[in-house]
């Protein structure tokens, strides 16, 4: 969830109303955001939508939010004027990064302040909706420092050089993969490129390497600038002219005059900011099936106003700052935001319904009492472990494990096959316990048996003190047996986590649901036990299929 | 307790001692022992002990130095002094060399010097020839009789602290290793006011201690006084076996659900990402279906499918489905559909069961689901955890009746007086809404989310338009509040201790 920090002050400034924090909570539940901060004047908002970037700026939300509160209503306007200059992209971008729009933002100075907004926006939006670069990276340039018109083309890696921000030297784009710590943490967006994309002004001077870095000399804005450039690229078009025009909006927004580019990629020209000029069809009847509240239309075209639409006739005009209405779903869940969830009265579900649970789960429920009443405890534990307990420790070979690619903790790299190493695992930690220790665990498991993922619902129990032996966990087995009305038939059994001779496989109507046994002293040594254990592992399913 | 109650309480051992302890002095336990042969010391210790709990008697513990014969003067006591040894062999008065007299009176090398000292000390008439031989020349009476240090070997072995610790003799015999000092560690034991009282009450002897099945079965009880117990002293803890604190929890749960008419459902913990992510219409490019969510697993990679509904899901996301909807416009990746990931959310049971045949209209569904998903482990988060999720599937739902469901929710499962619902997010819902209760120390807190699923989710898994609402729990965080836990690792608790202390309302 992207989280956004901006003044408290400038907020109000932008939404032109006081807003206290109480009342600022309340109306960010319109925008799907929520405090998570206050220190003084500064506040940090975290905004639940991954669809809409344009709320990841205090300029969107502020927008919004004179919308929700009546300062504005409808559709902002963008008054853009054209630029008359031109942005060429050359085929060579092409299944590079194809794509690039951009604009001229002129007449407001750029304050420290202002500043660390639009990076803040630049960064939310790359790495969020830009998929950390990869399908939209924005760069903000020094205007005057620019020489119309630029060019956006692809070139060898060895070919170029030019000083990139916050560096001192010359270095080509290769090395700046290999060595600038932007270009080390982007490098892989290009991993496959024979070429990489440049962008250079008229005089061959670099403005950036995107999706990586700007160019130290026109890259960097100092505070005090009053023209910007403000260009996206990325792999797609929509995506790309979306970022521009949320950024359009959020420089519109504190005073700039925007100004239009013409980005010419040979036969086709587009002018950017690119109007997506986007309508949705909605009828009464739909608004009314979806929120059960029988809107009039008169309401709906208030409340979408307030939601900052523009609505006519049955057709809805999108914000050009949005483009996550790809249903009227979408626009009716506005409506009903703005109507406010807060004074919507809920009404009972009318269909009869006959609540239930599985044959399965109450069998499972039926041995879980059995073992509390033969006096087990019963643990419950994550199903994630690791090979030196599975396997390692209770002498046996791989069972055919479920391994995670993305390890996050060695600890918790598979799936757990069987279950009585998680209970040995107990065992080993709670040796300070006065004992008898008798517990049990019923749960998944899953093992792998050649491309099958295999899932079981499992039961494993042990009993550790200084008596325990084999005939103690033979009887809980057969009492449990006797309870769901199954005969079991024990038969020698070699499994080297037992003491030979010690463990005895379950048969019951000839086929295998459980081995039962002592457990071999070089298991108990591994896992630093000091005291004989007996236990068993039941399989539930088989079982469950047995039982009648 | 009066006097009587506390006659009739006492244990065996209790009626055994106390009438030897005297009434008007105070008497040590090694003198009290001796008296009552019958019974070990540690049981006359135990039964002095739980006298004195009753405030029949006082002790006083004393230490203080005694004499004490050592293993060599034990020896001795048994096999009589060397220097009486040597003198006997000599009473045939005839000529010995030093190794016949050794022999005969059994005297190791250094006891043989030691002997010719003392018999100097001592006076002993005895001539020794250029030969080296040995013989007494005449036999005295008064060496007939004990000597002073055989009398002090009777003494230490009978009445230890009789001895003068300072006494010459003592000392000698300790330089030969005969004897030595040690703590000894003694109890006065005298009468309280309350024992005299106790005095007065004559103690049988027959009472009945541990009732057996020979008394049930002979009778032999009639006519008898029971021992009576102290019921108010505290014994040692036992524990009831119960089931997990948590999962009794999620088992309350699954009864509320169950009693609210929903039926239980459930599915693979190792799931494709088509049922996972795909089937919910969550685009392959949203940021949340990043490496960095889910669990990827090594082998098997691929799941299989049902390649009918992967067909119509994926018109869903390229183009709509039909549904009205302009679809997310971009190219659906067939193979990565089938990857195989760590369930990563409980709705991927949901989808599983609007795809299946099984689907009832109208239908109330639910599932506890173990999830999992790629994060740091850390007081508020486990790489496994469980999701209480489910759908409602009915012919026209709209937000008030998911208003009324979350309610119910807050109030039945939760058991949460002051709720909130807020406009929320979730990629298949829309409209979307969470869930948020009032704690009373902690402020607002988020019970779950919940909304209508989106249609271009519905229309390619169900077949046709019908109303689901989608709701899920944080039981996890629930269960926290619930069992007054702060830690989340604390739901799946290893610790035995906490496990059997845990109560169960």
């Amino acid at each position: 969830m992207p989280t956004i920090s901006f003044s408290h002050k400038d907020l109000e400034k932008m939404v032109g109303r006081k807003l206290p924090i109480d009342k600022l909570e309340k109306s960010l539940e319109f925008c799907k955001a929520e405090i998570d901060k206050v220190e003084g004047d500064d506040i940090t908002i975290s905004v639940g939508d991954t669809n809409q970037p344009y709320l990841w700026s205090v300029e969107g939300v502020a927008r919004l939010l004179r919308g929700v509160l009546g300062i504005e209503k409808g559709i902002a306007k963008l008054n853009i004027k054209k630029a008359d200059k031109k942005i060429f992209v050359d085929k060579s971008v092409e299944k590079i990064r194809s794509y690039l729009s951009a604009f001229i933002a002129r007449g407001k100075k750029v304050d420290d302040y202002l500043l660390k907004q639009m990076i803040q926006l630049q960064e939310k939006v790359c790495e969020g909706y830009g998929r950390r670069r990869q399908k939209v990276s924005i760069g903000i340039y020094s205007y005057k420092k620019i020489k119309f018109p630029l060019y956006y083309k692809a070139v060898d890696p060895e070919s170029i050089e030019f000083v990139p921000l916050d560096f001192k030297r010359e270095m080509t784009q290769a090395e700046i993969l290999e060595t600038h710590p932007k270009g080390k943490e982007y490098a892989w967006i290009l991993k496959d490129c024979k070429k990489f994309p440049i962008f250079v002004d008229d005089t061959g001077e670099v403005l950036s390497f995107p999706p990586i870095i700007n160019s130290q000399k026109t890259g960097k804005v100092e505070i005090g600038e009053e023209d910007l450039l403000v260009e996206t690229t990325g792999t797609d078009l929509n995506a790309v002219n979306l970022a521009t025009n949320i950024f359009a909006y959020a420089l519109a927004d504190r005073g700039f005059t925007i100004e239009a580019l013409e980005i010419n990629y040979g036969k086709n020209k587009i002018t950017t900011p690119k109007m997506f000029n986007e309508k949705i069809k909605i009828k009464t009847a739909d608004v009314d099936k979806l929120l059960g509240l029988k809107l009039n239309d008169k309401q709906i075209t208030d409340l979408l106003k307030k939601a900052r639409f523009d609505f006519n006739k049955g057709i809805i005009s999108v914000p050009e700052y949005r483009q996550d209405i790809l249903h009227w779903v979408d626009v009716v869940e506005d409506i009903g935001i703005m109507y406010d969830y807060e004074k919507i009265e809920s009404s009972p579900l009318t269909s009869f319904t006959v609540g239930n649970t599985s044959e399965m789960q109450r069998f499972i429920d039926a041995l879980r009492e059995l073992c509390t009443g033969l006096g087990y405890q019963e643990v419950f534990s994550t199903l994630l472990t690791n090979k030196e307990i599975l396997y390692n420790k209770m002498n046996v070979a791989d069972l055919g494990t479920i391994e995670i690619k993305n390890v996050m903790s060695e600890n918790y790299s598979v799936l757990r096959t069987w279950i009585v190493p998680t209970l040995m695992e107990v065992l080993s930690t709670n040796k300070h316990i006065e004992y008898p220790q008798k517990i049990f665990e019923q749960g998944i498991v899953v093992s792998r048996k050649k491309e099958d993922v295999i899932q079981h619902e499992k039961l494993a129990l042990v009993s550790a003190h200084a008596d325990a032996n084999f005939t103690e966990a033979r009887q809980v087995l057969e009492a449990i047996f006797k309870a769901i009305g199954v005969t079991g038939v024990f038969e020698n059994h070699s499994h080297d986590s037992f003491i030979p001779g010690r463990v005895a496989k379950v048969l019951v109507n000839g086929k295998e649901v459980a081995f039962v046994g002592e457990m071999h002293p070089k298991v108990l040594s591994d896992f630093g036990i000091d005291v004989p254990v007996v236990g068993f592992e039941l399989d539930v399913d088989e079982l469950f299929r047995l039982r009648k | 307790m009066n006097v009587k109650e506390l006659a009739e309480g006492l244990h065996p051992l209790e009626r055994k001692t106390f009438p030897k302890i005297p009434s008007k002095s105070s008497v040590m336990f090694s003198e009290l022992a001796k008296q009552i042969p019958e019974l070990q010391e540690v049981e006359i210790m135990r039964a002095i002990q739980w006298l004195e709990n009753k405030g029949v008697v006082k002790t006083v513990k004393e230490e203080k130095k005694v004499a004490e014969l050592t293993e060599l003067g034990n020896k001795y006591l048994k096999t009589k002094l060397p220097e009486r040894r040597f003198y006997n062999a000599l009473l045939d008065k005839k000529e010995h060399s030093f190794e016949e007299l050794k022999k005969e009176a059994h005297l190791d090398d250094s006891e043989f010097q030691a002997v010719l000292g003392i018999i100097r000390q001592k006076h002993i008439p005895v001539s020794i020839s250029k030969e080296r031989k040995i013989k007494l020349a005449v036999a005295l009476p008064e060496f007939e009789k004990p000597s002073v240090e055989e009398n002090f070997l009777l003494e230490a072995a009978g009445n230890p602290e009789k001895i003068d610790l300072n006494d010459e003799l003592f000392k000698t015999l300790i330089r030969r290793g005969i004897a030595k000092v040690k703590d000894e560690k003694s109890v006065k034991i005298s009468i309280t006011s309350l024992g005299l009282e106790l005095k007065k009450v004559a103690l049988s002897e027959d009472v009945i201690d541990k009732l057996t099945t020979k008394i049930i079965k002979e009778g032999s009880w009639k006519g008898k006084n029971f021992r009576r117990f102290d019921v108010k002293i505290n014994v040692p803890a036992t524990y009831a076996s119960k089931k997990q604190t948590y999962r009794r929890f999620l088992d309350d749960v699954r009864q509320k659900l169950i009693g609210l008419g929903f039926e239980e459902f459930a599915g693979p913990v190792v799931e494709s990402e088509f049922w996972n992510m795909d089937a919910l219409f969550m685009p392959q490019f949203h940021s949340a279906r990043d490496i960095h969510d889910a669990y990827y697993i090594k082998e098997p990679k691929y799941a299989k499918l049902d390649e009918k509904i992967v067909e119509r899901v994926k018109k869903a996301h390229e183009t709509g489905f039909g549904t009205g909807s302009k679809g997310w416009k971009y190219d659906f990746d067939v193979k990565r559909t089938h990857q195989l990931v760590l369930r990563s959310q409980g709705t991927a049971c949901s989808s599983r069961m609007l795809a299946s045949k099984d689907l009832k209209i109208p239908g109330k569904y639910f599932g506890i689901a173990r999830c999992f998903r790629y994060d740091v482990i850390d007081a508020k988060h486990l790489p496994g955890f469980i999701q209480t999720e489910g759908i409602i599937v009915d012919y026209n739902l709209n937000l008030k009746h998911l208003f009324g469901v979350l309610k119910m929710f807050a109030k039945e499962v939760a058991g949460a007086d002051k709720i909130k619902i807020t406009p929320g997010y979730f990629p298949f819902t829309e409209p979307s809404c969470e869930l948020s209760a009032k704690h009373p120390e902690l402020g607002w807190i988020e019970l779950g989310g919940a909304g209508i699923f989106r249609p271009e989710l519905v229309k390619p898994l169900v077949g046709k338009d019908v109303s689901v609402i989608a709701w899920g729990l944080g039981v996890d965080r629930l269960g926290m509040f619930k069992l007054g836990i702060k830690d989340i690792r604390h739901l799946f608790s290893h610790d035995l201790q906490y496990l059997r202390e845990s109560r169960v309302i």
